[in-house]
């Protein structure tokens, strides 16, 4: 799986990192940064999707 | 009792937020989703937005899919539950049988129409907001009823749009929400970007069939192309009225989104319950999000369950401002300004009371990763 943001909605509300701070945390201008490059590990699929649908303005999706 | 099966009722992010915490905390049994909408689980946060404006398609709004493993029944409301056989009866007739029960349907929009008036808008879900939209594309004046976050989101948007907006309310807009001195820094911002707005004592009512206007309390009446009713809403609780279920308002549950052995509630569809007796009700998205996780480990691991804890954040976007808030509101009297200025409409602000130094913290078109708004509200609180 892969996590794609979508930078120019993001607008650091910062619940992905909370829900999975494992995958997601947030740069010093607020916006998303992924804590993977690329392939999220098999272990850790089901927290980046639950982080990616938590974002309330859709700025996350993921992608095989 | 052995959880073989989970049904969540509701289909937006308390359901989604479930479904995704049963998972991560290891049930490996069947999960069916029941929603009444016909489109799978979205944001309602960008429809009074982007949406709205058609900046952004309606599949944008759309959250990433739920993974195979999750049965998605999508488009039949839950009619009745009965809580002795443990069935969900669906509007098709269809009976879904369940261990566990995450009641998360939501609320509805307050209506003002007489029954049987014809025309009134709303917004709460998708196809609310492409009617809006369609309507607004061949329209020149609205009149938004309600000058909460989501009225004033909504004029903010029509305006956008080239439209003629009145906003009517009773108070001025958004002062019950975000205090004096904040509502009248956007209210300001929103008059100069050509809103009007109309205070009326008195209950507003809608006039026309179709709707084309309202009468406010002292009968003075506005017309409009398109009439948007932003006025609250109600948990969407009816469908458990013969259950047995405590609903009071909303479905009541405890600080761990308990309602009963093996059923558990969250979203806007829900009351908690303060161990003082009194019933507190967020309906926002954090908190949705907080109590899906909760609902769903009190559900399959009670041994384990937390309270979900308050965390109060709120966003809201319109006539130019981006604002973020973390804290208590409304912040009472004026803010210190910690940075920027407020004459240039960029400002990172405070707020204190007699019992929290810092009890609001808010960003107005200033960047600041949120963690950093809630860490600087948690050093002034000591906590």
């Amino acid at each position: 799986m892969r996590i794609d943001i979508d930078t120019a909605r993001c607008e650091g509300h910062g619940l992905c990192a909370q829900v999975a701070p494992q995958v997601f945390d947030l740069d010093d201008d607020d916006l998303v940064i992924l804590r993977q490059v690329g392939q999220i590990p098999a272990d850790l699929e089901a927290a980046a999707a639950s982080g990616a649908r938590s974002c309330p303005v859709a700025a996350l999706s993921t992608s095989s | 009792m052995t959880m073989r099966r989970v049904v969540v009722v509701g289909g937006s992010i308390a359901a989604v937020t479930a479904i995704d915490a049963l998972r991560l905390h290891g049930y490996e049994g069947s999960i069916v989703m029941v929603s009444a909408e016909r489109h799978a689980p979205y944001s309602r946060v960008p429809l009074s937005k982007d949406v709205l404006s058609g900046a952004s398609s309606a599949e944008t709004a759309q959250l990433p899919a739920l993974d195979d493993s999750v049965d998605l029944i999508l488009g039949d409301r839950a009619t009745t539950l009965d809580t002795t056989s443990r069935t969900v009866e669906l509007a098709s007739g269809a009976r879904v049988p369940f261990d566990g029960l995450v009641v998360a349907t939501g609320a509805r929009p307050i209506r003002l129409a007489e029954d049987g008036q014809t025309g009134e808008l709303v917004l709460r879900d998708l196809p609310d907001a492409m009617v809006i939209a369609e309507r607004a594309s061949h329209a020149t004046s609205a009149i938004v009823v309600g000058g909460g976050f989501l009225g004033m989101e909504v004029a903010s948007t029509l305006l956008d749009l080239g439209l003629a907006v009145t906003l009517v309310d009773r108070e001025p807009p958004l002062r019950r929400l975000l205090g004096p001195w904040m509502a009248s820094l956007v209210t300001t911002a929103a008059v100069a970007k050509g809103l009007r707005v109309v205070h009326g004592s008195g209950n507003v009512q809608l006039i026309g069939d179709p709707v084309d206007g309202v009468r406010l309390g002292d009968g003075q009446t506005l017309r409009a192309d398109l009439v948007v009713s932003a006025v609250g809403d109600r948990p969407a609780a009816e469908w458990l009225a013969s259950s047995g279920l405590p609903v009071r308002g909303g479905v009541v549950v405890d600080e761990q989104c308990r309602v009963a052995p093996g059923v558990v509630a969250a979203g806007d569809v829900a009351v908690v319950q303060r161990p003082a007796g009194l019933l507190t009700r967020s309906p926002h998205w954090t908190n949705a999000v907080e109590q899906g996780r909760v609902a769903a480990i009190s559900l399959i691991d009670a041994d384990n369950a937390v309270e979900a804890r308050p965390d109060p954040y709120y966003w809201t976007e319109q006539f130019g401002l981006n604002i973020k808030i973390v804290g208590n509101l409304p912040g009472l009297g004026s803010p210190e300004i910690l940075d920027g200025d407020v004459e240039s409409r960029s400002a990172l602000l405070q707020w204190g009371n007699s019992c929290e130094p810092v009890a609001t913290i808010a960003a107005i078109n200033y960047r600041i990763a949120v963690g950093r708004l809630k860490k600087l509200r948690a050093v002034g609180d000591g906590t």
